[in-house]
């Protein structure tokens, strides 16, 4: 409260202290005979008594360096006044008032607040309450100013541009010749003041980096538009580019939150799973990229590119590409970083085995870890396929003779595991060595994918004696 | 203005209506007596009382001094009844008549107001019918005054441009009497109504008073009240070029003069006419017009702050003889002995000596021992003798010795502030050096969670300690270097104490770096460090003062009260060490300030002559003077020893609420709730200039040690450095326009805050610097001897309340 400023005296000044009162008080004391003169003249009196001591506990208030009457003021006034002073009134806790549900057989009656009397319940408060001490005064030390610059420090507030054009108006008229003196004055404080309320956002990134931030995103995304050339660009920019280490936490952010919000769509339809493969390219150009330092932000790139590999309804007709395109950039990944990251590849090993393994995943999941296997290497699609039992686990889901892409994926990581052989021999039945095979086939592929080798000898025994190799 | 009298009854002849409603003059040819007898009967009967003591008074001057009035009609012997007529709506309209010759040498205006209507035969008569009288004025249509603020207020603003900040003025005191009147008459409702239609434009400059005389309400208010009762008796003054006050009074007699086109109408008519009668009753009985010979461009746009306003009681009447204003008052009282105090040449020898040992002992050649240079004298400035000073000890202790060798430190080692580099830098480059050299570094104490208030704080000249008094009656002491402070245990025997080791023994264990100090019984409102030791050894003693009307004397080795010094009869506002010890001056509630001795529990001397609490003291760095400020508007010097006042400064719009000395004694800065900080000369007396640009109350007010550089803490949350030596003034791009400039200036004073264009508007051009806080009024700015400001406040978190 500024007094100087705010306070204008209007006739609101005057006659607050309605005649009705001092008339209401003379009922409460039994005078029901008032006259209107006199209560008007008590009114005005009464008045300016307040205003007597109003004016004189502002005095203290002025005194007490605040800029706000209490209580305490009230009760020095009247003090000084020679006037009992009100007991009861704490400027601890300032009373609130309330307005009174209003009179409807009063109309005329007005708004009629009063202070809320809480009744207190002493047992309670002796069981519950627990009284906490205030803290007492402190103090802390800072720079307001050093040598004429307000440093930008947390206990200084914000510099606001006005007061430098503030400070270049009060100036320059005295000061000829000096004009540009208030801008170099403070570059720093002034720009850095315009930018901290977005401090929050973007810390340090300069106009530059958020202008390319703004392009890139709008780019790359929506994928209704069939600007492929810009998408490209843009792909191909964030590839090849320089300098972008600065943008790499908001990129990161933005990937993550696209492909969640299109998996949180349930990626039915074309344009989601297209956004999806975007946003798989995205990820693969930043891991492409040399100038960027990408392993801090590792763990943050993993779940967009796990959660696409291993959603479990993609779309039919981008399914494979995007399953394809998200194991070769988990591979690409893990050959770039497993060696200054040790525990990532076991990390995203034991997320695949878990959502080839276990039950109730549905085909998509299984294949999608599959391919993710694929795509971290041989020894994971043995661990997987073969010993973990995962071939078995897919086989039984599915019923004889069905083809799909899951089977596709599991004879493609075959395939990886040990090459067909380009002349099939298929295993004689009636071979003891071959009838060993084909029992052991059985035994860890399950029947399914155990009858899809029986017609290539070599390739079977290629996989089971890989794993064979491995077990002991 | 035109002289001649029968031409101004233009209007009044055109419809005449005055005199249509009054008996028609029975006798044209009859003689004067005859006539004068009709005239008086008219007046009478109208209630006219001013016009009809004028008019008698116009008759006595007119037997008296015809030769020098031969141009009166009055005066003249055989009147046509067109003429009475005439003569009667120039009197109805004109009481001021005698001076009405005079008045084309306006330079007399005055005097003959002055003198007017006080002659003894004339007092009686008017208390013959004054029961008549006042009947009359019962009757009065209070619209009367409505119609004259307005027609007066229109005239004004009508004015040109170079006269209106000087008729401004005049529209506060009479708004005030006419509201007064009205009160007073028992037309409350009109008086309200007066009052919300008019009080717009004066509320931006006179917020406070307008606000006090809005409580009036009932008769016996106005009665009752101390401003009101000024109002009634004292001469309002206001200070106007002698062209200015021909036009008010040609304004006043012709209705024209300057009022804007169409404005003037209302005085044709009766209505106006009794408007401008009311106004100019207004205008002789309480207005005195302090008329200055120079033009009136060359009177700047706040001049008027200094010589308006009821000043005749807030000058000191001296020896019987009245001084109308305060500047030959001040002149009266002859030079001060402005200079700086002497030291003994005991202390200086010892001094010099202990410099020359450390400056071998740190082998540092430019430390040279004769860097004790003795204190250059300004020209123009006495100092002091020995026999001036108050009587201190006539031997020096250790402490002095090393005080003094500090002194000479902190002088070598003190960062050199120079503003007025700022003004010469030219390039970018020079300029960020410049201010750097200019502006200070600040260091800002912040206190959380204070609770209550905290209405003081103070730092130690060594900035070792800080102390802060709290609105929950205690006083809190921080150690700012992080030592423990102890006090002495309770519970020892004096006798066991027989040096210094035995006397640690009984220091108490533990303790931390703050203390609190309990002690007073209300709010302590002030605290002050013992200035003893200077910045060489931390302070040994703490005054404070409080709401209880207590000053007590702390102890800062037993970290106890020592003293309650008791004198003062309401809550003393502010306490302050001379600069030398042992002396001390409070401030108090009830009007006063007094000088006390630490040695003696009642006080040396009491200085008296504020009208309203004294709301801070200092002393003179030669401890010679003290200045005070007071709610009255004014701060004094005082003369310490004799208790006489010295000078008065006049020129707040408000509560003076903290004042400054320069340190080479030659300055005083006031701060008052105008939110404007005044410089004075303490020579002359006379303000250099007006700073303004906070936008809430200033609090606290400190130069620099070169006395180049003034900082400021304020309510607004800021500080904020000012040029001293810079010109100042308001930065309107026409200021070399002088008729332009005062135009805008005088409307930033007068019209509503709606007019202004922004804030800025109000800075002047000498405000160097402003540094924000978060949420924390500054109440206490500081510099240290080697000038790094400390500044402390509290800070308001939002929310609470």
């Amino acid at each position: 409260m500024s007094k100087q400023k705010a306070r204008t005296p209007s006739n609101q000044l005057t006659g607050i202290y309605k005649s009705e009162s001092i008339r209401d008080v003379a009922e409460s004391l039994n005078i029901t005979n008032l006259s209107d003169s006199v209560a008007s003249a008590l009114a005005s009196d009464v008045e300016y008594r307040i205003h007597q001591v109003v004016e004189e506990a502002a005095r203290f208030m002025r005194h007490a360096r605040r800029t706000t009457l209490t209580t305490s003021d009230i009760d020095q006034a009247l003090r000084v006044l020679n006037i009992e002073p009100l007991y009861g009134h704490f400027p601890h806790n300032p009373p609130t008032f309330r307005r009174a549900l209003p009179f409807p057989q009063f109309p005329t009656a007005g708004t009629v607040y009063f202070v809320e009397d809480e009744e207190i319940d002493f047992d309670r408060v002796l069981r519950e309450e627990k009284i906490t001490l205030p803290k007492g005064v402190s103090w802390n030390a800072h720079w307001l100013a050093v040598e004429g610059v307000q440093p930008l420090i947390p206990e200084n507030p914000p510099a606001i541009p006005k007061d430098v054009d503030v400070e270049m108006n009060g100036r320059s008229p005295g000061r000829p010749g000096s004009s540009t003196f208030p801008s170099a004055d403070r570059p720093s404080s002034s720009s850095a003041g315009k930018k901290q309320p977005q401090q929050l956002v973007k810390q340090v990134l300069s106009r530059e980096l958020q202008l390319y931030y703004t392009r890139l995103t709008t780019a790359l995304l929506p994928t209704g538009t069939p600007d492929d050339a810009k998408r490209v660009a843009a792909l191909v920019s964030l590839r090849n580019d320089a300098g972008l280490q600065a943008l790499l936490p908001y990129l990161v952010r933005w990937v993550g939150e696209g492909v969640v919000n299109a998996l949180k769509g349930g990626v039915q339809s074309e344009s989601e799973a297209k956004t999806l493969g975007v946003l798989l390219d995205v990820i693969g150009a930043i891991l492409d990229n040399n100038t960027l330092f990408v392993e801090p932000y590792l763990h943050q790139l993993l779940p967009p590119v796990l959660s696409t590999l291993l959603h479990s309804t993609l779309p039919p007709s981008h399914a494979a590409h995007l399953r394809t395109t998200a194991s070769q950039i988990l591979s690409h990944l893990l050959t770039q970083h497993s060696t200054t990251y040790p525990s990532l590849s076991p990390r995203i090993m034991k997320t695949l085995l878990l959502a080839l393994i276990s039950d109730g995943k549905s085909k998509g999941t299984r294949e999608g870890a599959i391919r993710g296997l694929m795509g971290v290497g041989k020894e994971a699609i043995r661990k997987g396929l073969v010993e973990g039992g995962g071939a078995k686990v897919v086989g039984n889901e599915l019923t004889m003779g069905e083809t799909g892409s899951i089977v596709d994926s599991v004879m493609a990581a075959f395939q990886v595991l040990h090459p067909a052989s380009s002349t099939p021999v298929p295993l004689d039945k009636n071979s003891q060595d071959d009838s060993d095979v084909v029992a052991q086939l059985r035994d860890t592929l399950g029947d399914f994918f155990a009858r899809k080798l029986l017609h290539d000898g070599a390739w079977a025994r290629g996989v089971i004696t890989g794993s064979q190799e491995e077990s002991p | 203005m035109s002289v001649p009298t029968p031409a101004v009854s233009t209007p009044a002849e055109g419809d005449s209506p005055a005199p249509s409603t009054a008996p028609p003059p029975a006798d044209p040819s009859s003689n004067v007596a005859q006539g004068e007898r009709l005239v008086l009967e008219y007046l009478r009967s109208r209630g006219f009382k001013t016009a009809e003591q004028a008019f008698l008074s116009s008759i006595e001057a007119g037997t008296e001094g015809k030769d020098k009035e031969s141009a009166a009609p009055s005066s003249s012997n055989t009147v046509t009844s067109e003429e009475l007529v005439k003569n009667i709506a120039v009197f109805a309209s004109k009481p001021n008549k005698p001076a009405e010759n005079a008045l084309s040498e306006s330079s007399s205006v005055v005097s003959e107001l002055g003198t007017m209507g006080n002659p003894a035969n004339i007092q009686n008569l008017i208390a013959s019918i004054s029961s008549l009288g006042a009947e009359e004025v019962l009757r009065l249509d209070p619209t009367d005054k409505q119609e004259g603020f307005k027609e007066l207020e229109a005239w004004v603003d009508g004015s040109l441009d170079m006269y209106r900040p000087e008729f401004r003025p005049i529209l506060f005191p009479i708004f005030c009497h006419f509201y007064l009147d009205l009160i007073q008459q028992g037309f409350k409702e009109a008086a309200l109504r007066f009052f919300s239609e008019y009080s717009g434009s004066l509320a931006p400059v006179h917020n406070p008073t307008l606000h006090h005389l809005s409580a009036l309400l009932l008769p016996t208010h106005v009665e009752k009240d101390e401003l009101a009762q000024r109002f009634r008796n004292e001469k309002y003054t206001v200070r106007m070029s002698r062209s200015g006050v021909d036009l008010l009074v040609g304004w006043l007699t012709e209705g024209m003069g300057g009022e804007a086109p169409g404005s003037g109408e209302g005085f044709s008519g009766e209505k106006g006419k009794r408007g401008r009668l009311a106004v100019m009753r207004v205008v002789n009985n309480h207005l005195k017009f302090d008329v200055t010979a120079s033009p009136s461009t060359s009177v700047s746009a706040t001049s008027w702050e200094e010589s308006t306003g009821l000043l005749s009681s807030l000058i000191p009447q001296s020896s019987g003889s009245s001084v109308g204003d305060a500047h030959t008052f001040n002149l009266s009282k002859g030079e001060l002995k402005l200079g700086p105090a002497p030291i003994s040449e005991e202390l200086r020898a010892e001094t010099e000596r202990q410099l020359r040992e450390h400056a071998m002992m740190d082998r540092d050649p430019a430390a040279q021992y004769d860097a004790y240079i003795r204190p250059a004298t300004i020209p123009g400035v006495v100092s002091p003798t020995f026999s001036d000073l108050l009587p201190h000890p006539p031997s020096f202790r250790t402490v002095d010795v090393r005080r003094e060798v500090e002194k000479v430190r902190d002088a070598r080692k003190r960062i050199r502030l120079e503003p007025s580099a700022l003004a010469n830098a030219a390039n970018p480059g020079q300029a960020l050096a410049a201010r750097a050299r200019a502006l200070p570094s600040v260091c800002a104490y912040t206190l959380h969670d204070v609770g209550e208030g905290v209405p003081c704080c103070s730092f130690s000249q060594d900035s070792s300690l800080m102390a802060a008094g709290f609105a929950e009656s205690y006083i809190r002491l921080w150690s700012l270097k992080g030592e423990k402070l102890k006090g002495y245990r309770s519970d020892f025997q004096p006798s066991s104490i027989h040096n210094t080791a035995s006397l640690r023994k009984v220091r108490e264990k533990g303790g931390s770096t703050t203390r609190k100090l309990i002690g007073h019984s209300g709010p302590v409102y002030s605290v002050s460090f013992d200035p003893v030791g200077g910045s060489a050894t931390p302070p040994r003693y703490l005054l404070s003062s409080s709401a209880d009307a207590t000053t007590r004397l702390w102890s800062l080795d037993t970290m106890t009260n020592v003293v309650a010094y008791r004198g003062h009869q309401n809550p003393v506002w502010d306490v302050q060490w001379s600069p030398m010890g042992i002396y001390f001056a409070t401030a108090s509630r009830d009007r006063t300030a007094r000088l006390w001795s630490t040695d003696r529990t009642s006080a040396l001397r009491v200085y008296a002559g504020h009208l309203s609490d004294v709301d801070c003291v200092r002393f003179h760095p030669n401890s010679l003077y003290l200045a005070t400020g007071s709610s009255d508007r004014t701060a004094r010097l005082w003369d310490v020893q004799r208790g006489s006042c010295v000078r008065v400064f006049i020129g707040h719009q408000g509560v003076v609420s903290t004042i400054a000395f320069s340190p080479d004694g030659r300055y005083l800065a006031s701060a008052g709730e105008d939110l404007a900080i005044n410089l004075w000369d303490l020579g002359s007396g006379k303000r250099i200039k007006k700073m303004t640009g906070h936008t809430a109350s200033i609090y606290s007010l400190a130069f620099s040690g070169e006395s180049s550089l003034l900082v400021s803490g304020s309510a607004d949350w800021t500080v904020r450095c000012w040029d001293v030596k810079a010109a100042g003034g308001l930065p309107s791009k026409v200021k070399e326009n002088g008729v332009n400039g005062v135009t805008t200036n005088g409307d930033t004073h007068s019209e509503g805050p709606s007019h202004r264009e922004s804030e800025s508007n109000n800075e002047t051009t000498d405000l160097l610097s402003t540094f924000p806080t978060k949420r924390t009024p500054i109440i206490n700015v500081q510099f240290t001897p080697r000038n790094l400001c400390l500044v402390a406040g509290p800070y308001l978190n939002p929310e609470i309340r």
